[in-house]
């Protein structure tokens, strides 16, 4: 029965895993590569150290290392892609082809022109303002 | 029991070999850095499975630094990435 149990985890968290190497291999461009490397985490290695506990036991070393890892693996890994697709977008790695939205460089238009938009408004303003000290 | 904790450990292998072929191709080093970040979890899982399979829970350490300091390579590669030194 227990056996059985680790079997079916191992299986689910193997077949995850696979399907996230088979798409860092096929995916187009480096962010959805990121994606599929954050499944083969939370799908993929959990299951697998959840079998790990089931079949050793809840009182064990294995146990206690097993959780500790996927705690671990749970914290640190959504972190690390983060950072690395922050620094990959900022280094100016390019999207796929076929991408549809860059909500990040729209954003940054959309605050440039605020900006310069104020600015405008700051210069008419200084400009009535010499006017008005003229006269 | 034991012979599925193996299997287990050996497909884990397996996979990471698979993941080899992107860190050979990537074409930037984010993608190498990607692929070599999921490495270091089959690596980290493989290990766990062998101290499993061994019946030697010394090993089970080594899954552990596997684990979080894979994580420290990321952050090391994405800091160089940031300030465009790579």
């Amino acid at each position: 029965m227990r056996t059985a149990i680790v079997i079916v985890l191992a299986c689910v968290g193997l077949g995850f895993s696979l399907s996230g190497a088979v798409g860092i291999l096929r995916m187009p461009d480096l962010y959805s590569r990121i994606q599929c490397s954050s499944k083969t985490i939370t799908m993929g290695a959990l299951p697998v150290l959840i079998a790990l506990v089931v079949g050793e036991g809840l009182i064990s070393s294995y146990t206690s290392r097993a959780l500790l890892t996927g705690f671990l693996l749970l914290l640190l890994n959504p972190a690390s892609s983060h950072a690395l697709a922050r620094a990959a977008y900022k280094a100016g790695v390019p999207m796929w082809s076929g991408a549809v939205r860059d909500e990040a460089a729209e954003a940054r238009e959309r605050r440039e022109q605020d900006r310069q938009d104020s600015e405008e408004g700051q210069d008419r303003r200084d400009h009535d303002h010499e006017e008005g000290t003229g006269t | 029991m034991r012979t599925v904790f193996g299997v287990i450990s050996f497909a884990e292998i397996a996979i990471g070999v698979l993941l080899m072929v992107r860190l050979a191709l990537g074409p930037t080093v984010a993608d190498r850095v990607v692929a070599l970040n999921t490495i270091c979890t089959q690596a980290a899982l493989s290990v766990l499975f062998y101290a499993a399979y061994a019946d030697r829970s010394i090993y089970l350490d080594v899954g552990l630094w596997f684990a979080s300091f894979s994580y420290l390579g990321a952050i090391v590669f994405a800091r160089y990435l940031e300030r465009e030194l790579l």
